[in-house]
């Protein structure tokens, strides 16, 4: 079976620290994909790995066949692979809609000077973008803040900005980073609802990087638990539940004598 | 969800052409040169001209290093670096050409082929301070912050004391003729390149100025120059979004050494003398105040901001020693008061609108 994200064996290692070791991650299209464990067990850095910020000292990783790993981050983006971040990170200053706009800009051409002269290619792509980032908005119920500053919007409104933006790149595999982090209980029951949408409306593969039990073991198909920069366990959510060395990472093992 | 490809191919094709927007600013900037040209004469005297034509480069200086500073977030302090290469390149290639060409410099009968080899002067050293913008943008990409300033500011130390070594100018015809090419090197050393033709009118000098800001200006609003704001908001998450860093660091750094490059150039043309110390961070820190002051990523910021500061020392000028003082106090006052500069990132019109927006908010409540 061919995946649309394949990562086989994927390690790095920080000095003597071995942050992630031999992690293997495989999605198929339309899965909704958990990446959990405790604090500091590599999830975040197993992104950045899939994402090339760091690239992967041991194994490779696929992307719809062909090998992204050792690419730069901006050409991983443009193979379709996109991410939100675990700490917002959207461009304060400019307008939301320049944020979504600014998504798809990878998908777009951008030579000095039709861009200089205003050629008709350079102003019907211009077009096209805000036109696209509008409906993007829309769907996510922003568009009445389109010309707001991204700093100046609610939390949780940056939060599915940011997403907004990644879909902007025209992903094949979203990377969600704890997007449920600071959101209470209603926020996330309705963020549980977003990422479902998205996945069905946009036939995206997501990975999901969370803290929160209840959100993943509600919305994802599959979860592979890390711990140590290891995979202790993966499978579905019921099987995950069960497995003693997961709640043995989470809740520590009973002492034995008694 | 459709592809920006299918988006694009939906754009009818009648709002896609805009020639009022696409022509007009092109038409606008030789009004405004022309407007210069004869306008100013009329209303000012020579003195006045002179300080029209310094305030000219120094709004193509200060908007061309707002592409670097204010508009992609990279500090740079070698701006008056490439203004020197300009400068030396185009009062090289107009008084080195005068003698080939025409065996004398200042002849008023070779003023017209003098200003065809200004303006290609002018062309020369931007392209060569384009090049030398390529090569300071390299370190760009690894260097952050203070780091990179550092570097510029070597670069435009280097350039300075490059020019320092110099042998000194050729007048003779002969001698030139002899052998154009090294006698093009013959920049005079420490004591400045001198007797450079003064063929840069108000109108060539305010039709760059109107250029280098419709250039300015549209690059900051379109796709690019989306792309070097996010590169000066938040680098991670553009190069995460399909930003080619390098790509877009390089190119803001090539454009304002390029246009860097045709202020130095015509500055050379208006009767001053090139001279090392342009190059030096004196110079650059002046271009930086104005970026500052203007607000880092306005266009108009910038502009107004170029009109101000080389205004103020002329205004002052009846203080005497005071002037100085008061104008670090002025400064000082500002960045207390607007520490984001006069406009931000936006624009003049973007902040008049906004603010009567916030006025008439107020009012009714």
């Amino acid at each position: 079976m061919s995946y649309l994200l394949d990562a086989q064996g994927i390690g790095i290692t920080f000095g003597g620290l071995k942050a992630v070791q031999d992690l293997t991650l495989q999605l198929p299209s339309g899965v909704l994909y958990g990446l959990i464990g405790p604090n500091g067990a590599g999830k975040t850095t197993a992104f950045n790995l899939i994402t090339g910020v760091y690239a992967p000292q041991t194994g490779s990783v696929k992307l719809a066949g062909d090998v992204v790993s050792g690419l730069r981050p901006h050409q991983i983006a443009k193979a379709g692979l996109s991410r939100t971040f675990q700490n917002i990170r959207l461009f304060g200053e400019l307008s939301v809609l320049e944020n979504v706009m600014l998504g798809s800009h990878v998908r777009g051409k951008h030579k000095l000077l039709s861009t200089l002269l205003r050629t008709p290619k350079f102003v019907a792509q211009e077009e096209a973008m805000r036109e696209r980032a509008m409906a993007l908005l829309e769907i996510f119920d922003l568009g009445k803040l389109a010309n707001e500053q991204a700093k100046n919007l609610p939390y949780g409104d940056q939060r599915r900005l940011e997403i907004c933006r990644a879909l902007a790149t025209e992903p094949k595999v979203l990377l969600l980073d704890e997007p449920a982090a600071g959101m209470n209980p209603s926020e996330k029951k309705s963020l549980a609802s977003t990422i479902r949408t998205i996945r069905d409306r946009f036939g995206l593969a997501i990975l999901l990087i969370e803290h929160d039990m209840g959100l993943v073991m509600e919305i994802c198909e599959r979860i592979t638990v890390l711990d140590h920069g290891q995979v202790i366990a993966a499978g579905t959510p019921n099987e995950i539940q069960a497995d003693p060395k997961v709640i043995e990472a989470y809740l520590g093992v009973e002492a034995s004598h008694a | 969800m459709k592809t920006l490809a299918q988006y694009i191919t939906e754009v009818p094709k009648g709002r896609a052409f805009k020639p009022v927007a696409v022509f007009v600013p092109w038409v606008v900037c030789v009004a405004v040169a022309l407007a210069v040209q004869y306008l100013a004469p009329a209303v000012v005297n020579e003195y006045w001209q002179s300080v029209l034509q310094r305030m000219g480069v120094f709004i193509i200086a200060a908007v061309s290093l707002n592409i670097v500073n204010g508009f992609t977030g990279q500090f740079s302090m070698g701006h008056a670096g490439f203004m020197a290469i300009g400068g030396y390149i185009g009062a090289g290639v107009t008084f080195y050409g005068s003698l080939l060409m025409h065996g004398s410099v200042n002849d008023p009968s070779f003023a017209v082929q003098g200003t065809m080899l200004m303006l290609a002067g002018i062309v020369a050293g931007a392209c060569v301070a384009a090049a030398a913008g390529y090569l300071v943008g390299l370190p760009s990409l690894r260097l952050r912050g203070d780091y990179l300033a550092i570097v510029t500011l070597g670069f435009g130390e280097i350039i300075r004391v490059v020019l320092e070594l110099t042998p000194k100018q050729i007048s003779e015809v002969d001698a030139v003729r002899a052998s154009p090419i090294t006698s093009f090197f013959h920049l005079n050393g420490a004591t400045g390149f001198t007797s450079t033709p003064a063929y840069a009118t108000l109108f060539w000098i305010w039709l760059f100025v109107a250029i280098t800001c419709v250039v300015a200006y549209r690059m900051k609003t379109s796709s690019s120059g989306r792309a070097f704001l996010s590169i000066r908001e938040d680098e991670i998450a553009a190069r995460a979004m399909g930003v080619d860093l390098t790509k877009y660091k390089v190119r803001a750094f090539v454009l304002a050494a390029f246009f860097g490059g045709v202020a130095g150039a015509l500055y050379s043309h208006t009767g001053v003398n090139p001279s090392p110390t342009d190059a030096g961070f004196q110079r650059s820190f002046d271009i930086i105040i104005m970026v500052v002051l203007g607000g880092l990523g306005s266009v108009s910021g910038s502009v107004l901001a170029a009109i101000i500061l080389v205004l103020m020392p002329e205004l002052l000028r009846d203080l005497n020693q005071y002037r100085l003082v008061l104008y670090a106090l002025l400064l000082i006052v500002m960045m207390l008061v607007r520490p984001q500069g006069l406009f931000g990132v936006k624009e003049i019109w973007d902040l008049s609108r906004g603010e009567r927006k916030q006025f008439k908010k107020g009012g009714s409540a």
